[in-house]
């Protein structure tokens, strides 16, 4: 099999995309808009996929490229209802900022 | 060691790994919200040409569609209608606790990545499954009715996605289609205007 994929060496879409998921969870962990919150997630879904196509490359597996359209999938649907959670908070506490979100605390 | 020189697709896979991550640190620490949303369709753009160079035309082209296109328009939308002022990074940022437990699994990823580029990305040697020998796409459809019809092979980027896709992976696309109407319905119903509250109830 080959480790480098049209001239790319695997390693190198691989640290890519660890550096991509890094950013992502940084993104979750340390704003508060809920919005920005979710772009955060959609990277780190992103970085899911580039390891996925990345794969199905090396390891010729054309399952890994149909895999990434059911995640592709799977964010429209968490966009739609993260979204309209969003947007339904925002009416009743008058905020998006999830640190003031302090409904399920004790 | 590989040299642009030999390859000239390393260097545009650089080109585009340097915009992907400038757009990623821009989605997550540019404190305009919108600014972010704008870096971030930047950085989806960067990653579709990343799988263009890697050959996966079709992922490429759905990432544009979908993602710079659909999600994205998604995200402005809302984002337009809650409030506009900046937001600024969090004051999670000042918890100890939290510093702590981010530079640990910075370390955790450190640790991770140099061992995995020194002992190198191992290969498995199970058969091939959508390529040809020769490492081309393709893919065969096996002959129906005790060979009544002829065998098919399919060939190219998109067309071995949907053979793999409709052929292999009928039952998750169809409760794939299931989840997405749950989605679609749910947000209808998140999104009506006096959710969960009795008439005459104040606010919470």
């Amino acid at each position: 099999m080959n480790p480098t994929i049209s001239g790319i060496p695997v390693e190198y879409i691989l640290i890519l995309a660890c550096i991509v998921f890094t950013i992502g969870v940084a993104g979750v962990l340390f704003r508060r808009s809920a919005v920005v919150i979710f772009m955060s997630v959609e990277l780190i879904l992103n970085s899911v996929n580039l390891v996925f196509v990345t794969f199905s490359k090396a390891l010729q597996q054309v399952q890994g490229e149909v895999i990434v359209f059911f995640v592709m999938a799977i964010a429209a649907a968490e966009a739609a209802i993260g979204l309209a959670l969003v947007v339904a908070i925002q009416r009743r506490k008058k905020t998006s900022f999830v640190d003031e979100m302090n409904l399920m605390k004790w | 060691m590989v040299g642009i020189f030999d390859h000239p697709q390393l260097l545009l896979f650089f080109v585009f790994s340097g915009v992907l991550i400038a757009g990623a640190l821009g989605v997550v620490f540019h404190p305009n919200p919108i600014s972010s949303a704008v870096l971030l369709v930047l950085a989806f753009f960067a990653l579709a040409g990343i799988y263009a160079v890697l050959g996966s035309v079709f992922v490429a082209t759905m990432q544009v569609l979908v993602y710079a296109g659909a999600i994205m328009v998604l995200v402005v939308f809302v984002l337009m209608l809650l409030s506009l002022h900046d937001d600024g990074i969090s004051k999670l940022w000042k918890h100890p606790a939290k510093k702590f437990f981010l530079l640990f699994f910075v370390a955790i990823l450190g640790i991770v990545l140099t061992n995995a580029v020194r002992e190198g990305v191992p290969n498995s040697q199970s058969p091939a499954h959508g390529y040809s020998s020769s490492g081309e796409y393709e893919y065969s459809i096996a002959a129906e009715n005790g060979g009544l019809s002829k065998p098919k092979t399919v060939r190219g980027n998109t067309a071995v996605v949907g053979a793999s896709m409709f052929l292999d992976y009928l039952l998750p696309f169809e409760v794939l289609s299931v989840l997405l109407l749950a989605a679609v319905l749910g947000a209808v119903i998140l999104g009506k205007k006096n959710l969960g509250k009795k008439p005459g109830e104040g606010d919470l």
